[in-house]
């Protein structure tokens, strides 16, 4: 998006080795500058972290803890073991218990060091000085996590000699130990990623003190958690005889993807918290959405598959396609309207790119579009598969059982859920324009205006039910048109669609669309927007960095003639 | 080389920088005076790209800093009216964080931390924790930060601000040195008379405007300062005798004896100062000193300011 300023360099300087040194003291010399040149592309906060913390005592206080518990659960495994442990089948248990020794340092003190880290920048100020260096906030979180990694090896490292004990004894394969480690590992770093954007949030004066509570039971939480499943795993749900299960594998397969894209948003999340008001903080974000979903879509279809059509994939998809596009919706509809000029001279040019991709640019207008395009295209993605699998015939043993819903029940609820997130995110939309205009407001207004959406949606009905006895009795009535929840849970869970149906129909999608047009006219103002050229000195900076970066070949003649 | 115009930053009803545009040319060294709470270091902090503005813009090396801020901090040092420093990170690294912040490598980067070790005098500080630093020292080092990768500008907040004499002198020969060496400078103080020295051109800024800016004699002329000089004259004996002499003299005014001294306010050029103190040493008065004393940018200050907070 924004063009990389030049970076500074010069080669290191060749000190040759004397003429007479042998072939190993310039090999040895050639592998110090390699070295050398290594760490000058480290990340500068690699860098420094890494230098803090071999001075730091609450490393070598972590540390010496660490090798100490270690040890201490080799000898006493040992002891309690007695000869057998040369043949009884000990492995598990010694292993389990490195396995937490490890998992409190790897899930506590890691991701809640990363959090400090990145809080104490921006209590102290230093995060000031930071900011206005050549770095990118990209940079800034790629340098912590990068010293978060650099810690975990550094705690692994040091537990590695007992792991590797524990697989000599019997009772533990390789394969566990390895799984164990990946999985502990993945959750460090998605616990540090998470710990940095709260981190991120600290910034917020009034909510200031809730991060830092937030990371310490967010770590306590999940060394709790992944100690648990550690747990659950080895000693009630077989172990290593899981591996040979190919749904164990696609389970496994489906949280990585997961995990590796919640990761890839809360990384996005905290680079666009710490970056510059002018910046374009939403286009990454928007396209990690849409991939977050494609892989959503993907595994679903997996599912589906394996389950040979089990009818409740469809609509469980669709609930969930409903949620997501709803939180992003509510996320994105709380955007500025004003696009920067950094960000305009961005923007698509042709009309096929700006159809295309102005939905993934920053504006509420655009967010709204983005959200309702995905779950209209996640609807009909569905329909699709539907229609396909009535036609194969794919699904032929859920139909016999007769648990196979029509497809018009499917229809009427994605129309349905649609209209809703239409609306409730319409009304949002169109409720944070007039607060606009009085004042400055953010993402975190919009969530809580949507949460009080629905809730005021949920419980008016409730709440006028309740005060009527007959109207009690009744059970589902269009009283509860506003009620997202009731209304769709009706509609799936009997065996034919409620008698109100007709009447939803109308009046949901009605309402939606009554929403829509008023949001129309700005949602247009976002789409004429256009791309505007770069200022005059910025284009002669960057003709001068190309014309460094690619020089023109000086003349080279191709034949005797042209000299 | 420094270019803002119509800069505004309000933080509610409170007008931090209201409306303030003015340049500052290649080389040359800005002072930026005003009371507290003027928005000096409000307007410091949106040129050092920290802070964006509610309008205006503010161009450094022709780069705006609201939409090129990436083109502005590799043209610019900040030096902020804050010490901050990192635990168990000695001089040397903490330069050397910066300098690979700014992408320097190689050797450069080893020259760029040696050099501004050198220039600020913490090569013999090397390999001392920062945080164990005097508050001399840290400034020092935020000099250094500011200059570790050669930046063409320099904005400097209070760079004085509770230092001892010693220090601040040694700041101001520092950034003197800055100055010839073609840094373009913006720097706020509360001590006007070293400002007075080093700066070639002052903006005055009150309650968030922009009260007068160009030289001490420009201001002086736009706000009709009337360009008088107070002179002190000290005598062996007859400090009183003196005064009644001079009583009634062209251009004399305001007459005060003090001990052996008389001080009064001349009208006069320098010429007519001489002249004067030629007609003093014949009348038969025994000079030990005469010490002109020019319209100082503290006098100009104080004319141009009400002392309104906001």
């Amino acid at each position: 998006m924004t063009t990389e300023p030049e970076i500074i360099t010069l080669d290191v300087e060749a000190t040759e080795p004397p003429a007479d040194a042998g072939r190993w003291a310039r090999a040895w010399d050639a592998f110090e500058r390699l070295l050398v040149r290594l760490g000058d592309r480290l990340n500068p906060i690699l860098v420094k972290e890494t230098r803090q913390a071999l001075k730091s005592q609450q490393f070598l206080f972590t540390f010496a803890l660490l090798l100490l518990f270690a040890w201490g659960w080799s000898i006493l495994g040992v002891a309690v073991a007695g000869p057998g442990v040369a043949w009884g089948s000990h492995g598990e248990n010694m292993f389990f218990g490195y396995f937490v020794i490890l998992a409190i340092p790897l899930l506590v003190v890691v991701p809640f060091s990363a959090f400090r880290s990145l809080a104490a920048e921006q209590e102290s100020r230093t995060f000031e000085l930071l900011s206005i260096t050549a770095m990118s906030p990209r940079q800034i979180i790629a340098g912590k996590l990068g010293s978060a990694l650099l810690q975990m090896s550094i705690y692994l490292s040091a537990v590695s000699p007992c792991l590797a004990f524990t697989y000599l004894l019997r009772g533990i394969d390789l394969l566990t130990i390895l799984y164990f480690l990946f999985w502990v590992t993945v959750g460090s770093l998605a616990c540090s990623a998470l710990a940095l954007f709260l981190a991120t949030a600290s910034l917020i004066r009034q909510i200031q003190i809730l991060p830092t509570i937030g990371a310490v039971l967010g770590a306590a939480a999940a060394a709790w958690i992944g100690i648990l499943l550690g747990g659950v795993f080895l000693f009630e749900e077989g172990g290593s005889a899981n591996f040979h299960d190919r749904e164990f594998w696609v389970i496994n397969a489906a949280i990585l993807t997961a995990v590796v894209a919640y990761f890839a948003m809360v990384c996005e999340a905290a680079v666009a918290r710490l970056a510059f008001a002018s910046d374009n903080r939403s286009t990454r974000l928007r396209i990690i959405m849409v991939a977050q979903f494609a892989l959503f879509t993907g595994w679903m279809t997996v599912v589906w598959i394996l389950e040979q059509g089990f009818p409740a994939v469809p609509f469980m998809f669709a609930i969930i396609a409903g949620l997501h596009w709803y939180a992003m919706g509510a996320l994105m509809t709380g955007e500025s309207p004003v696009l920067s000029q950094r960000v305009k001279r961005n923007l698509p040019q042709s009309f096929l790119g700006r159809m295309l991709s102005t939905w993934f640019y920053p504006g509420p207008g655009a967010g709204y579009g983005l959200a309702l395009c995905g779950l209209v295209a996640t609807m009909l993605l569905m329909l699709v598969a539907m229609v396909l699998d009535d036609w194969v015939g794919f699904s032929r043993a859920a139909r016999f059982w007769g648990r196979m819903p029509p497809i018009s029940t499917f229809v009427i609820f994605g129309i349905l859920g649609i209209s809703y997130v239409v609306a409730f995110l319409g009304v949002g939309l169109l409720l944070m324009r007039a607060i606009r205009r009085v004042a400055p407001v953010g993402l975190l207004l919009s969530v809580l205006l949507q949460v009080m959406l629905v809730a005021f949606g949920c419980g008016v009905p409730m709440v006028i039910e309740m005060s009527s006895s007959m109207a009690f009795r009744r059970g589902y009535s269009l009283l509860h048109v506003t009620n997202p929840i009731y209304t769709l849970v009706e509609m799936v869970n009997r065996p034919a669609p409620p008698t109100q149906t007709p009447a939803l129909l109308v009046l949901v999608p009605g309402a939606a669309l009554v929403v829509f047009l008023l949001n129309l006219p700005s949602l247009a103002r976002e789409l004429r927007n256009v791309r505007i050229a770069k200022p005059r000195r910025v284009a002669e900076e960057d003709a001068v960095l190309a014309a460094l970066r690619h020089p023109q070949p000086g003349f080279v003649p191709q034949n005797p003639w042209d000299h | 080389m420094i270019e803002l115009s119509g800069l505004r930053r309000h933080f509610g009803a409170t007008r931090a920088v209201d409306d303030v545009s003015f340049g500052v040319a290649e080389g040359h060294v800005f002072g930026y005076i005003g009371p507290n709470g003027a928005g000096k270091t409000t307007s410091m902090r949106i040129l050092a790209t920290l802070d964006l503005p509610d309008d205006g813009d503010a161009l450094i090396d022709g780069f705006s800093v609201v939409n090129d801020p990436d083109r502005v901090r590799l043209r610019l040092g900040f030096m902020p009216d804050f010490l901050v420093t990192y635990p168990n990170v000695n001089v040397r690294e903490y330069l050397d964080f910066f300098a690979r912040a700014y992408r320097l490598r190689g050797h450069v980067r080893a020259r760029a931390v040696q050099r501004v070790m050198e220039f600020t005098g913490l090569d013999v500080l090397a390999d001392k924790p920062t945080d164990a630093l005097s508050k001399g020292m840290k400034q020092r080092l935020s000099l250094g930060r500011a200059l570790v990768h050669d930046p063409a500008v320099l904005v400097l907040d209070e760079p004085a601000a509770g230092l001892d004499p010693r220090a601040r002198i040694e700041l101001r020969e520092m950034i003197r040195a800055l100055a010839r060496r073609g840094k373009t400078i913006l720097i706020s103080s509360h001590i006007l008379t070293e400002l007075a020295e080093m700066c070639d051109t002052v903006g005055i800024l009150e309650q968030g405007r922009l009260l007068a800016v160009g030289t001490v004699d420009e201001i002086q002329g736009k706000h009709h300062v009337t360009p008088r000089r107070g002179v002190a004259v000290e005598v062996l004996d007859g400090a009183d005798r003196l005064a009644a002499w001079l009583t009634g003299r062209d251009g004399v005014a305001e007459l005060e004896v003090e001990g052996n001294t008389v001080r009064f306010v001349h009208g006069g050029d320098r010429q007519d100062e001489a002249a004067l103190l030629r007609v003093i040493v014949e009348a038969g008065f025994g000079v030990v000193s005469f010490t002109p004393r020019r319209q100082s940018l503290e006098d100009v200050f104080m004319k141009v300011t009400e002392g309104r907070v906001q």
